[in-house]
């Protein structure tokens, strides 16, 4: 496995002067939180990391290569992207979407066998959509929808996931499902790192933690570490109470005038 | 011929005798508006005639009862009619003209459709591009048809009598005071003829002065205003169809016009101007007549 | 290649074969089937021989091959502006061509050289749209779209004003080019040669233009290089049309309607719908031209009008069914 490493990366905000240049691996077994306000930069940082978007500085690498040296297709099997938006233009079956993370692993002029629907097939079963497999996407709710999407990079079996808010749309019950099956593919060998809005879904399954603050400033390291409420406070511009359940924080935001 | 001796004359009278069946063995050849020279073995017997005013002086030059294929609005003469006919003359029915099987077809300069015309030329069938833009042409033509249709008798007197007819206008009407004529060619735009156009010459020769004779196109569009400040003393118009004399009726609103208020305006029924054919006689005697009248009226 | 495509294309491909059989074998004349088969073995009388072999032969295929061609462009222009409202003509290319052979009518050239006029108008249109859409670095297929918008529009106003100012007996050309024709199309081999190459070509990029569809980000996250591949489509979908309108004029509806309705039956496997459309596009024009030539024989009809009295209620029709 060759891991996601970002070297002196400054990433580009339109309109925003250059922050703290980003130093770190994505290594293999690690589950990494990016937490941040919005407009932080936390889908910018993702897209950069993606190759998608050129960075104001710096480079990535991928292993011993830099990420610009590799072929696309190269880097789409070691690196996979869960989107937070979908354009879905024209209509598609759960199926065929789920099918379109075999890409890059076939040849251009190769059909998709048995095997390729019986890995998709599979990846959504892991989802929980298989009973939707011939449904239209368009048709979908905002939360099947969401796990099609994961199920496509499942599908695309990549060493790396990249995932923009996974949990968006999910039912509780799916989230936490989502978040195991993230687990288990870092605890087989890849890793994963993923923005997330909801904090307390960082503290419970991240290993390692990003923040990103929105003029710029960023800090990383090992979540106990990172999950300070004076850090998350001033990253967050709330007041916070921090709670212990199961052995991990849990923090809750307070009002800072008036209730108690 | 009077100067020549009788001698002379029994000479050549017995030459174009001996002549003569050497005559009817040549090919008869014309050569077309496209200055492409046409040839036939024998008088065309089966001619289509692609365009209304083809069809009329194909008829003209003495062939009507040749003609075995025409394109709509071939009205004229009324036997056309009962010819069969193969679409119109912007787009052709290739299958019906081909089964027809012309051994001569005459074209129309503009308005047959260029590739359609080119795949009967591929074909090999004999294709007679006309299109007469002159008086002069208009005989020139009559007889050029009259050649290959082995209608010379028919064909030559037709054509040497619309030459005398506007000969004869033209002399009639040399003299006369020139009157400054507006003829309106269409309603909706507004279009009339400069000088090089035929009914420009026609005007001319009644002794009328084409307002916009030295606009630079052939059938240029004007507005109204044009023809207000060009203040013609004669307004002459066709209109949609034969009878319809509507076009007129516009310029009633504007009196300070002098056609408006000697109430010069006079309709000319369009067949008989707008196609190059023998009934622009009729169509300039008509011209003439109403010419006199608005000089009259001074 | 698997049987999920092989079925559909062979059942159009039938249906082609038909409508073709039936286009050769219907004109205003009356031929037999048996005369017609005369024909095309070389027997029959000269006629019968020029009918069938030199007018409705070349008039068949060249049918075939445009309303392929325009099929097909407009599902590539569909895949690359992400839009299923797009036809071959949106980005302003059949305006191009009809201002070159509108050119070269007033110049008073003839036949080969309003094609080339037209083929040449087209390719500058294209590069016209390119450029302009390009500005300060790359082009979005929005950005595409609104420039193509903009460029056909203009090239609409050229139109008008050629028509407005050319000399009176010019016009009835100009507008039956505008209508599109295809008595004009002489010789169909290019056109057809080029829609097999096409048709071809997508074998290996038909599933990039599917991942392609779904989003360049998407497609870019599964390795395809998004750049480069939209550049080919624009040009392959320039190219169809170019030579489409080259050979008929502008027939409109055809490049709209036709993926669509394809799509609405077979799904939207660009493997699948691209060379269905080359095969339905030719099967619907072949017989819309059919009908062009005999309904009112002798007066012949412009073909556009028949593409979309046949095509409007169909894909009506397609479209209620598959709510």
């Amino acid at each position: 496995m060759n891991p996601l490493q970002a070297r002196q990366l400054v990433i580009d905000v339109p309109g925003r002067p250059a922050g703290y240049p980003l130093n770190f691996t994505i290594g293999r077994g690690q589950m990494w939180g990016v937490l941040g306000p919005n407009g932080a930069g936390k889908t910018t940082l993702l897209h950069t990391l993606a190759g998608l978007r050129l960075p104001r500085q710096g480079e990535i690498f991928l292993g011993e290569q830099p990420l610009t040296a590799l072929k696309r297709r190269a880097v789409a099997r070691q690196m996979g992207l869960v989107f937070q938006e979908r354009q879905d233009g024209f209509p598609a079956s759960v199926l065929e979407t789920a099918l379109i993370g075999r890409h890059p692993w076939l040849a251009p002029w190769q059909m998709e066998s048995d095997l390729d629907r019986q890995l998709a097939e599979q990846a959504l079963q892991q989802l929980d959509v298989a009973h939707l497999s011939h449904r239209l996407v368009s048709t979908l709710s905002g939360g099947e929808r969401q796990r099609v999407s994961i199920a496509t990079v499942l599908t695309q079996n990549p060493d790396t996931w990249l995932l923009d808010e996974p949990t968006n749309h999910l039912d509780l019950h799916h989230q936490v499902a989502v978040m195991q099956l993230l687990r288990a593919q870092a605890a087989a060998g890849r890793a994963v790192f993923m923005c997330l809005h909801d904090l307390n879904l960082a503290a419970r399954w991240c290993d390692h933690v990003l923040l990103l603050y929105p003029n710029g400033d960023a800090c990383w390291g090992p979540a106990e570490r990172m999950l300070v409420p004076a850090a998350l406070e001033r990253l967050y511009g709330q007041k916070l109470l921090t709670v212990e359940a199961d052995g991990k924080p849990v923090f809750v935001p307070v009002p800072t005038t008036g209730e108690s | 011929m009077a100067s020549m001796t009788r001698w002379m004359r029994f000479a050549m009278c017995g030459a174009l005798w001996l002549a003569l069946p050497l005559a009817v063995a040549e090919p008869r050849c014309a050569t077309d508006d496209l200055g492409q020279e046409v040839c036939l073995d024998a008088p065309a017997q089966r001619i289509a005639a692609l365009s209304p005013g083809a069809t009329e002086l194909v008829w003209s030059a003495g062939a009507g009862d040749r003609v075995v294929a025409v394109v709509a609005y071939s009205d004229y003469p009324p036997e056309a009619r009962q010819v069969p006919s193969v679409g119109s003359h912007t787009r052709l029915d290739m299958e019906r003209l081909l089964q027809l099987a012309p051994d001569l077809i005459i074209a129309w300069v503009t308005g047959n459709p260029s590739g359609q015309v080119a795949t009967l030329r591929q074909m090999g069938l004999p294709v007679f591009a006309i299109e007469p833009r002159s008086f002069a042409a208009v005989s020139h033509t009559i007889k050029r048809l009259a050649t290959l249709a082995g209608t010379e008798a028919e064909g030559f007197a037709e054509a040497e009598r619309f030459a005398a007819g506007i000969a004869g206008l033209q002399a009639e009407f040399a003299a006369a005071d020139p009157v400054p004529v507006f003829y309106q060619v269409w309603d909706a735009p507004l279009m009339t003829v400069n000088n090089d156009h035929l009914i420009g010459e026609m005007i001319r020769l009644c002794g009328g002065d084409n307002v916009f004779g030295e606009l630079d196109r052939l059938v240029p569009r004007i507005s109204v205003e044009a023809v207000v400040a060009a203040n013609p003393e004669a307004i002459l118009a066709g209109g949609m169809g034969e009878e319809n004399r509507h076009w007129l009726t516009r310029w009633q609103a504007f009196p300070g016009i002098t056609a408006t208020a000697r109430d010069n305006l006079f309709f000319i029924p369009p067949s008989l101007v707008q196609r190059p054919t023998p009934r622009m006689l009729q169509g300039t005697r008509l011209f003439c007549e109403k010419l006199e009248i608005a000089r009259a009226r001074r | 290649m698997s049987r999920r495509l092989i079925s559909p294309l062979l059942v159009l491909a039938v249906l082609s074969g038909l409508a073709m059989v039936l286009s050769v074998g219907v004109g205003s004349v009356a031929l037999s089937p048996g005369e017609v088969m005369a024909a095309l073995l070389g027997d029959g009388s000269d006629l019968q021989r020029t009918l069938v072999v030199e007018l409705r032969l070349p008039r068949t295929l060249s049918a075939f091959a445009t309303g392929g061609l325009l099929a097909v462009a407009g599902a590539l222009m569909q895949v690359l502006l992400r839009n299923p409202l797009a036809d071959p003509y949106v980005l302003g290319l059949s305006g191009g061509a009809a201002v070159g052979a509108m050119l070269a009518m007033v110049a008073g050239l003839g036949g080969l050289l309003v094609s080339g006029s037209a083929f040449a108008g087209a390719l500058l249109a294209t590069l016209m749209v390119f450029g302009l859409a390009h500005g300060t670095g790359s082009w979005t297929p929005s950005r595409l779209l609104l420039t193509g918008v903009v460029v056909a529009a203009g090239w609409g106003a050229v139109i008008t004003l050629m028509l407005a100012i050319s000399p009176a007996q010019q016009l009835p050309g100009m507008l039956y080019w505008l209508m599109g024709d295809v008595s004009y199309a002489r010789a169909p081999v290019p056109g057809m040669v080029l829609l097999l190459a096409v048709c071809l070509a997508v074998i290996p990029f038909g599933r990039s233009l599917n991942v392609l569809a779904r989003g360049p980000m998407q497609a870019a996250a599964l390795g395809i290089s998004v750049r480069p591949l939209e550049w080919l489509i624009y040009v392959a979908a320039s190219l169809l049309t170019a030579t489409a309108v080259t050979m008929a004029g502008s027939i409109g509806f055809v490049g709209l309607v036709v993926p669509h309705m394809l799509r609405l039956v077979l799904g939207n496997d660009q493997r699948l719908i691209l060379p269905a459309c080359a095969l339905a596009g030719g099967t619907l024009l072949v017989l819309a031209d059919t009908l062009a030539r005999v309904v009112i024989a002798p007066e012949q009809l412009p073909v556009g009008v028949i593409t979309a009295l046949l095509g409007v209620p169909t894909f009506l029709y397609l479209l209620y069914r598959s709510r």
